[in-house]
């Protein structure tokens, strides 16, 4: 160690404004975690995984018609990146907000910093925010790589055309365009309020393997309330409805009141999960206490408890509010948007369909098991579908959907190849292209 | 001395700080006060709360009761300039260790700002790690760490300066520029809080000591009052006859000799008690082998303050406390 003098006139940092710390806070923990394997292995995937999902898909024949667009994914590529935004929604944004964020706070507990940048010209509040902004950018340059990623492996592989819409129209390839981005855009405040859910478990637990974990578990029971109770109110306040939103966007007509309510909710999650998070940070005594008496596993295993009594409490609720699945609401969709896919089969066929025309159709739909709504997987809907013929009696002929809805108004209905034809439908000139009735998607407003 | 009042020179004014944890109080009333130019050492066995007393001091752990006073502003963690002009680390500096070390302090210097980016070059040239500068923490050495810890202290150019242990893990050419660099610093106006559980590492750097024990500030003052204080040195020695020269010490009344732990004898004696011995085991035909200070006479008072006892190997274990006169503000 070389001695020489020291730096000469030592003086008074200056003083900067509180955005101006906030930003360079900023700059320091967007570097880390850019600089970190984990974030960019998970970049790299958000890149590349779409592409490699396209081509898979490309190869195969079968689709994943158990997701909203699936049955779609080999007739337009806009189908793609819905498809990949559905599952990214349930399991994929959690995820990308845990591993950014997760690890945000209790990363300078694992590798003992917080004395190290504690110690330095600025604030926890500084430093709180300069984290929370990083993790949210990376996050969010991640979805949007995934986005990206997915339109552009959509439109590559597959195709510019037009997608169907759940009300059994075609949507044109621009406007389709324009909904899958604003689609995704939608989903970034659902992620960011995981990102804050995440920045909490790290503040709360100081244990990286529940801040990481944790989005995930919380996730995870959202989409079991999801699948259970048929009030309004909770099911409303959840984020995996949240990131729901966006199938109003595909409805027609669409509506947007899902989408006031996931920003809404977003929100809130958001400000909780921070006030929450920051509370914790705020009031904690950078002690060094030795690891035998550190609160971190003790404060987790508090924390599963009490989020296993809120879980049952929360099983209660999700029949509170007005009944979200009835079946006149899923009539009211489903009758048209069967019409609709029927004109559009017959066109496809090459048969001549008058503008404007119409089915002659009676539907009714109801649970099998008794019960008067609800999201369930024993829902039945039959078309009574009146065909003209020579004669005063129409020929009357019904087709029944097995239908599967969820709480948050979307539905999936298959039917039996005997009364709507197989899957794949042969077309002159063509080949093979998707039977449009064979699985119908759906989604109607429970608000 | 009191603390109560800051002087124009005083750099750090502790008063009455108080800390529990889990209801046992780690540090209990201390005041401390270091001026601009002096190096004060921070002593006291493992636990007596020199560590907790710091991180007081750097705003990491709110005080349960007492006021510190940095440069005469009252220290309030929530303002960003509350550390303007103090550095230092507690316990073994830590970094990010995916990084390097230049990475490291670009990271602290967007953080500091005020020009910290423009020193770390010399900041890193000064503690000797230029040529691995680019080289991941992960791998670095204790050694190496404390003294990326150094130049991350020197990179906010700090007029007041608190290290804990920060001769832990050097090698003693390491240490020695440490001081230097300490004594350095000192030259230039700034102050030096020095931590340490060992008086001998420090005390040739130190102008002025604060002792604690469990909690307490059981001594404050400069090194020549330490030493005024101190009970008498122990001497290791190793005579051609121990059994004799046992038996002459006998003879002595102010010369208190035992056998010692690795052979030879322990003598505890004042240097003016001492001669007269050394003459009489010669007189007596007992040949003098060796003879050489085992526990100075600022360490034999560390150890009566501290309630420790020397070792052998130079560690300290728990020991009764002297008498209780030794024990006071020498202030």
């Amino acid at each position: 160690m070389a001695v020489s003098a020291p730096t000469a006139a030592p003086a008074l940092a200056a003083s900067s404004s509180s955005s101006a710390r906030v930003r360079s806070a900023f700059r320091v923990e967007w570097r880390k975690l850019t600089s970190q394997l984990v974030t960019r292995v998970l970049l790299l995937l958000c890149a590349l995984g779409p592409f490699a999902f396209a081509a898979v898909l490309k190869l195969q024949s079968s689709t994943p018609s158990d997701t909203l667009f699936g049955v779609w994914v080999h007739s337009s590529g806009f189908a793609l990146p819905l498809v990949i935004l559905s599952f990214a929604g349930q399991w994929g944004f959690p995820a990308i907000a845990g591993i950014v964020a997760g690890d945000i706070l209790s990363s300078e507990d694992r590798y003992g910093t917080w004395k190290t940048v504690l110690t330095r010209s600025r604030t926890r509040a500084d430093l709180f925010a300069g984290k929370l902004l990083a993790a949210s950018a990376v996050a969010v340059a991640v979805v949007a790589v995934t986005a990206v990623a997915s339109i552009v492996a959509g439109l590559v592989v597959i195709g510019d055309q037009s997608l169907v819409g759940f009300g059994g129209k075609l949507i044109p390839p621009g406007r389709s365009l324009f909904l899958v981005a604003v689609s995704w855009s939608i989903s970034l405040l659902p992620l960011l309020a995981f990102v804050a859910l995440a920045v909490l478990f790290s503040a709360v637990t100081r244990n990286g393997i529940l801040g990481v974990l944790g989005p995930l578990l919380v996730a995870l029971a959202m989409q079991l309330l999801a699948l259970i109770g048929n009030g309004t109110w909770l099911h409303t306040l959840l984020l995996a409805s949240a990131f729901g939103a966006w199938h109003g966007l595909f409805a027609q007509p669409a509506f947007a009141a899902g989408l006031i309510a996931g920003c809404l909710v977003s929100v809130a999650w958001v400000l909780a999960c921070l006030a929450g998070g920051w509370a914790a940070f705020a009031r904690r005594d950078f002690a060094g206490v030795p690891a035998a008496r550190r609160a971190g596993w003790r404060t987790s295993a508090r924390v599963a408890l009490g989020a296993l009594a809120v879980l049952a409490v929360l099983t209660v609720a999700t029949n509170w509010g007005a009944a979200a699945v009835t079946p006149q609401r899923l009539r009211d969709s489903f009758a048209p948007t069967f019409n609709h896919l029927t004109l559009l089969q017959q066109r496809l066929l090459g048969r001549r369909v008058a503008s404007g025309a119409r089915l002659n159709q009676l539907t009714a739909c109801a649970r099998r098991g008794g019960a008067s709504g609800g999201p369930g997987d024993d829902w039945v809907c039959n078309v009574d579908v009146l065909i003209a013929q020579s004669g005063p009696t129409p020929l009357e002929q019904t087709v029944s959907y097995d239908v599967s809805v969820q709480s948050n108004g979307c539905y999936k209905a298959d039917s039996p190849p005997s009364f709507v034809g197989s899957q794949l439908m042969r077309v002159p000139g063509e080949g093979s292209v998707v039977n449009p009735l064979f699985t119908i998607y759906g989604c109607f407003n429970t608000l | 001395m009191s603390a109560h009042s800051s002087r124009p020179k005083d750099a750090l004014v502790a008063t009455g700080l108080v800390k529990q944890f889990d209801g046992k109080r780690a540090v209990d009333g201390v005041d401390l006060r270091v001026a601009a130019g002096e190096v004060h050492g921070l002593l006291g066995p493992n636990g007596a709360g020199k560590t907790t007393l710091l991180r007081m001091l750097f705003g990491l752990v709110a005080p349960d009761a007492g006021e510190i006073e940095l440069f005469g502003r009252r220290l309030q963690p929530d303002q960003p300039t509350a550390l303007d002009g103090t550095a230092g680390f507690v316990e073994s500096p830590a970094f990010y260790p995916y990084l390097s070390a230049r990475a490291n302090l670009e990271l602290l210097a967007e953080l500091d700002g005020a020009g910290a980016g423009a020193r770390i070059a010399g900041t890193l040239h000064q503690v000797g790690l230029s040529d691995r500068a680019q080289d991941r923490v992960s791998g670095y050495s204790t050694g190496m760490r404390q003294r990326l810890g150094i130049a991350a202290s020197l990179l906010r150019a700090p007029r007041l300066l608190l290290l804990d242990e920060p001769s832990s893990g050097l090698d003693p050419a390491g240490v020695r520029d440490v001081w230097a660099l300490v004594r350095q610093l000192t030259r230039d106006g700034a102050a030096v809080l020095l931590s340490s559980h060992q008086i001998v590492e420090v005390q040739g750097v130190c102008d002025s000591f604060t002792v604690l024990r469990r909690g307490r500030a059981v001594w404050s003052g400069t090194a020549s009052e330490l030493r005024e204080h101190a009970p008498a040195v122990e001497y290791r020695l190793v005579t051609s006859d121990d059994m004799a020269a046992l038996a002459i010490a006998r003879e002595h009344d102010c010369v208190r000799a035992t056998p010692g732990p690795e052979g030879g004898l322990r003598v505890q004696a004042h240097p003016e008690h001492l001669d007269p011995y050394v003459v009489a085991l010669g007189a007596r035909g007992v040949a003098i082998r060796g003879l050489d200070v085992a526990v100075g006479p600022l360490e034999a008072m560390f150890f009566a303050l501290t309630g420790e006892r020397p070792q052998p190997s130079g560690e300290t274990a728990p020991a009764e406390p002297l008498a209780g006169g030794l024990i006071g503000d020498g202030r």
